[in-house]
């Protein structure tokens, strides 16, 4: 019974098959003419046929990454792996890191130009996201969620903290006037000095609007596309600030003024803290007001977090939106560094600058710090620890000082403290971009 | 010797900027320190005069009727509540149709079914 079953099965699902297969009766004499007059074709064109499959090979590897990898591509390449390693391996910043990692490889995948691949050809993919880079779009909306996530109380509670956030700018102009000396046009060397403020968006930002490749100079020439080494560039020395900053502490500042505690901050009030955002958008982009997209998306987002009534959209860009942006900008970032783009003496000279910037910036607030130390008395003498996280750099650079901080004291917790400096320094370096901006836009 | 100028005269430029911009990002610095140490306090008093509402201070409210109240105590209910509202996700029923269904019973394909009756 079962077998009958089954070969009734098999006939249906032929029969049910059949068109598909062709199979239909009626068009069988047809077919076995049809399989002759191939047979005729194929002995004729036989030899023609390898040779065109050769030759469609040899096209097809002439378009495959292998023909036209450079040591330049493998290079950038190795260059993505170490980044995405140290994000994974060692947990510096792998939020960074991995995507611009991931970008790296992408950016320098081998290809032949013109079917719309690279990130620089325009009407790729790539190109449509690189827009929000080239544009400036991505970083005011970074900055929103980082006003978003900000608080600002510890700077409220101590104002006279801002000062050290302004000394550090001193890393961003020492930069500016070193590149200007090797040789850098005044709007490049602009987009080079913004890598001393330690703010990876701030540095987008200044270079997209700067040295973006596009603007043409007075003496007719354009400007150097260096959004990809300023990028990488502040990106990477805001990850190495562990490595950076406290060596630079242990060489400025005495052991008994490493041990000085400072006294808590007050507390500050939710009214307090709501009119901070407002009253500071006015006044500093009253004075700065080429700083507006980055400044305004600032304290536009802390007054979501302090209104008290928009938790909704505080939420969304503290977290999912901040997310959505990192993710674009960290690819096409890392992307953007093209090896024949990225791999010049420029981009040598940029990491040099980039690292002396750095040193410059931290000392300038170390230093600064000492010197306020002179005029504050008693109870109100600062930590000149503290001085090293005007250099932005948030939060890592509040965490060096403060990991610094326990070494020489165990009981003397400073993070509170130099988070001030340290959101100081986020407007501060965004003031002194506006300023660049306005000087050399 | 057309370049020398164009050279000097770009890092003269680049030493202004400097100055200048040092100067405005301490002065609006400065600015934003000086109106919170000192500009904000009138404001908030401004404030308190228009709405004729004596803020309380902390040091102002009493706390001599909760003598027994310590931060302890405060500390052990926030405590119980976030673990009570922590906990509030688990009671929830994992059935996520809105009905049961329950079917007859059917010979499609039982073994037992099968072998008791031939086909």
């Amino acid at each position: 019974m079962k077998k009958v079953i089954i070969i009734f099965c098999v006939l249906s699902l032929l029969i049910f098959i059949r068109p598909a297969l062709g199979l239909g009766t009626n068009t069988s004499s047809n077919n076995l003419d049809d399989s002759v007059k191939t047979e005729q074709v194929e002995k004729t064109v036989e030899s023609h046929s390898y040779d065109g499959a050769f030759k469609g090979i040899k096209q097809f590897y002439n378009y495959t990454g292998f023909a036209n990898v450079t040591s330049g591509h493998a290079t950038m390449i190795v260059i993505g792996i170490i980044f995405i390693f140290l994000g994974i391996k060692y947990d510096y910043e792998p939020l960074l890191l991995i995507p611009i990692g991931t970008g790296v490889i992408l950016g320098n995948i081998p290809f032949v130009a013109g079917n719309q691949t690279g990130i620089y050809e325009t009407g790729s993919v790539l190109n449509y996201l690189y827009f929000g880079v080239v544009k400036g779009v991505y970083p005011p909306l970074i900055f929103l969620g980082i006003g978003a996530m900000t608080d600002f109380s510890s700077l409220i509670a101590n104002p006279k903290l801002m000062l050290l956030g302004a000394a550090a700018q001193i890393g961003v102009f020492a930069t500016f006037m070193g590149a200007l000396y090797l040789g850098f046009n005044l709007p490049e060397a602009g987009a080079i000095g913004i890598i001393g403020g330690a703010d990876g968006p701030t540095a987008i930002f200044l270079s997209s609007k700067l040295a973006n490749g596009v603007n043409i100079l007075a003496d007719g020439t354009t400007v150097k596309n260096l959004i990809g080494p300023i990028a990488i560039a502040a990106y990477s020395y805001m990850a190495l600030v562990p490595v950076i900053q406290p060596p630079l502490m242990r060489l400025l500042i005495s052991k008994e003024d490493r041990k000085i505690k400072m006294k808590p901050p007050r507390a500050v009030s939710q009214k307090e803290k709501m009119i901070f955002p407002v009253v500071a958008l006015i006044l500093t982009l009253f004075i700065s007001p080429s700083a507006l997209p980055l400044l305004g998306m600032l304290f536009f987002g802390n007054l979501l977090k302090e209104s008290g009534r928009t938790e909704r959209l505080a939420d969304t860009a503290r977290t999912k939106l901040i997310d959505i942006v990192t993710i674009l900008l960290g690819v096409t970032v890392g992307a953007s560094t093209q090896a024949d783009i990225f791999i010049t003496k420029d981009s040598m000279l940029i990491f040099g600058l980039g690292a002396i910037s750095f040193v410059i910036a931290t000392c300038g607030g170390l230093l600064f710090a000492k010197f306020m130390n002179l005029f504050l008395k008693g109870d109100n003498k600062i930590n000149p620890l503290i001085g090293a996280a005007g250099v932005s750099a948030v939060p890592d650079s509040a965490r060096v000082v403060h990991t610094e901080g326990l070494k020489s004291d165990p009981s003397n917790y400073l993070l509170m403290h130099a988070m001030a400096p340290n959101v100081s320094g986020v407007i501060g370096s965004a003031i002194a971009a506006g300023i660049i901006l306005s000087f050399l836009g | 010797m057309t370049i020398l100028p164009l050279v000097t005269d770009q890092i003269s430029e680049g030493y202004v900027i400097l100055i200048t911009g040092l100067l405005i990002v301490f002065g609006a610095l400065v600015i934003l320190a000086l109106f919170f140490n000192f500009g904000l306090p009138v404001l908030l008093y401004v404030y308190k005069i228009i709405t004729k509402r004596k803020d309380k201070k902390i040091s102002e409210i009493k706390v001599e009727a909760d003598h027994d109240f310590t931060g302890e105590i405060a500390a052990a209910i926030g405590a119980g509540i976030h673990m009570y509202m922590n906990e509030q996700h688990d009671f929830e029923s994992a059935i996520l149709t809105i009905k049961q269904v329950k079917k007859p019973y059917s010979p499609w394909s039982s073994k037992i079914y099968g072998t008791q009756n031939r086909l």
